[in-house]
């Protein structure tokens, strides 16, 4: 990479204008729940929701295929199927406890290898929209859908402002869920809310930027700022920051080295996880 | 009907998934005294000490709470409870057990910090306010949790283990500051232990609990700990000595195939 790669990166930035903001924008609300993923100890559910969200969007394609269901187009459109089935998917979770009593994992599992199946058999049903589907599981689009540019920012705001609310809560029933208990606190309605909010930001940001990033975005900055902070709000705003970070510097080298894109913003947050397992090597050893 | 009791069970059946552990049960708790609960491992303490605090409800009866219902309920868990990937410090710690009174939604206000900062003057931490809850040792985690379920300002204390894994120092200084600050909030406790003599030692009436022999005994101590039902309960030849105002607990050989 030289100066005029850069110069010339600065000149389109109409072309990655868009792009830009709604990586940099997913970055920070998924590096933000991504947090709460990390300290419940269930980093996969972050894999499980963005594959399930996929299986939405793959299966709208499919759908919108059928003549029959002609009638039906605006109900199967990929971003409100994506949406509804991760919603369901984080709602299976929140109560699973309730009402089925399989593990966490159990669970993770199931729903990350029942989604990656259907996605795999219908991407070979639909093979003049398997290109689209790539683009969804890895993120190779460089260019977003101008709905995303407000959808992704409005959903990541509604999402802050629940958490704004209710964040002493999240904390408690996360951390000490038996005294929240006690405390008569409604620990199942808190953390279904708590996994919609999760189910829903994963189910928009996978929509435009593809299920490896988002993945990625949800786990390695929170997982980066626990490296570099004993205090928990510190943990929250440097995970969002290594977000934003991620996917800016992701869709730069993306656009001026000519990369994949998601796989590029996974690498980024990747190499910041390096970075903060340096830190804390440095600081143990000082 | 007496109305001057803080927690009473009447013909109560405790257990999980609507199986009894045990034939029924009575117990009444009265206000400011201080009660241990005892036992062998896996014979019930916990679930007694859950369906107190109503986290599990009883298979038959109903736990009845007296005048101040709703009571507030000062929980200290064991110190192993907790995860300690979560980079909590010890004035958020101590401020979670302020949350029975802040309701959800709700942030925590100037009036709470001031209680928070009172409650680890009172355990005798005040320093130790910003550092990680994770970094501190096993004596330091104890007060933090003491002072967590005193934020509340509860009616009652309920302590799980609280000197478990510790050494003698910290086991007495953590009991010591449990009598304490029990005095001078005139709280009532109720507190579970493998120690026996740490129960004669600091309360004044004890719960003996055994499902798997169908044992269940109530009483103050000089009631509840007699060298026959030791004996019975843990397997052991136990012996009661008279030391002072206090008895003292001595365990022998093995008396039997019984768990301990």
């Amino acid at each position: 990479m030289d100066t005029s790669s850069f110069g010339e990166f600065i000149r389109s930035y109409f072309l990655w204008r868009d792009p830009m903001i709604v990586g940099a924008v997913s970055g920070a609300i998924c590096g933000f729940l991504g947090v709460y993923v990390v300290l419940r100890r269930i980093v996969f559910v972050g894999a499980m929701l963005s594959q399930v969200s996929s299986f939405g969007v793959a299966l709208a394609f499919y759908l919108q295929g059928f003549s029959a269901l002609s009638l039906f187009q605006s109900l199967i459109d990929p971003f409100a199927l994506s949406l509804v089935m991760t919603g369901a998917a984080a709602l299976f979770f929140a109560l699973n406890r309730v009402f089925f009593r399989i593990s966490q994992e159990g669970v993770i599992g199931f729903g990350y290898l029942l989604a990656s199946g259907i996605v795999v058999i219908i991407a070979d049903r639909i093979t003049h929209e398997a290109h689209d589907i790539a683009d969804i599981l890895f993120g190779s689009a460089v260019v977003v859908d101008p709905k995303e540019v407000y959808i992704v920012p409005a959903v990541a705001i509604v999402a802050i402002l629940i958490h704004w609310i209710f964040f002493k809560d999240f904390i408690f029933v996360s951390f000490d869920p038996e005294t929240a208990r006690l405390f008569k606190y409604p620990v199942r309605i808190l953390n279904t809310v708590l996994l919609l909010t999760v189910g829903v930001v994963i189910a928009v940001t996978t929509r435009a930027l593809g299920a490896l990033p988002v993945f990625a975005l949800a786990v390695l900055p929170p997982l980066t700022a626990l490296f570099l902070t004993e205090r928990l709000t510190l943990v929250f705003i440097f995970s969002i920051m290594i977000g934003i970070l991620s996917a800016v510097f992701g869709y730069f080298f993306s656009f001026v080295l000519s990369l994949p894109t998601g796989a590029s913003i996974t690498t980024c947050a990747s190499l910041f996880f390096l970075l903060g397992t340096g830190w804390q090597g440095i600081r143990r050893l000082v | 009907m007496d109305s001057s009791f803080l927690i009473k069970l009447e013909d109560v059946v405790i257990g999980y998934d609507k199986r009894g552990l045990l034939d029924s049960i009575d117990l009444s708790i009265q206000n400011g005294q201080f009660w241990g609960i005892v036992g062998p491992n896996g014979g019930g303490k916990t679930t007694l000490l859950k369906t107190i605090l109503g986290l599990i409800p009883p298979v038959k009866g109903k736990v009845q709470y007296g005048k101040n219902h709703p009571l507030i309920f000062g929980y200290v868990p064991q110190r192993e409870n907790f995860d300690h990937i979560f980079p909590i410090s010890v004035a958020e710690f101590v401020a979670m057990g302020r949350y029975i009174r802040i309701p959800v939604g709700r942030g925590i206000k100037k009036e709470d910090w001031k209680v928070i900062t009172e409650c680890l003057e009172k355990v005798e931490i005040p320093d130790l306010r910003n550092r990680p809850f994770r970094s501190l040792s096993g004596g330091e985690k104890q007060r933090t949790l003491l002072a967590h379920s005193l934020a509340g300002e509860p009616d009652i204390l309920i302590l799980d283990e609280p000197t478990a894994s510790m050494d003698i120092k910290g086991e007495t200084a953590i009991m010591e500051l449990i009598g304490k600050i029990k005095e001078r909030d005139n709280l009532t406790v109720l507190m579970v232990s493998h120690f026996l003599n740490i129960v004669a030692k600091f309360a004044d009436h004890v719960v003996m609990i055994d499902k798997d022999d169908e044992f269940f005994s109530s009483g103050t101590i000089e009631e509840v700990f007699s060298g026959e039902t030791l004996s019975r309960v843990f397997g052991l030849n136990v012996t009661v000595e008279q030391v002072t105002d206090k008895i003292r607990i001595h365990a022998g050989a093995r008396g039997s195939d019984k768990k301990t």
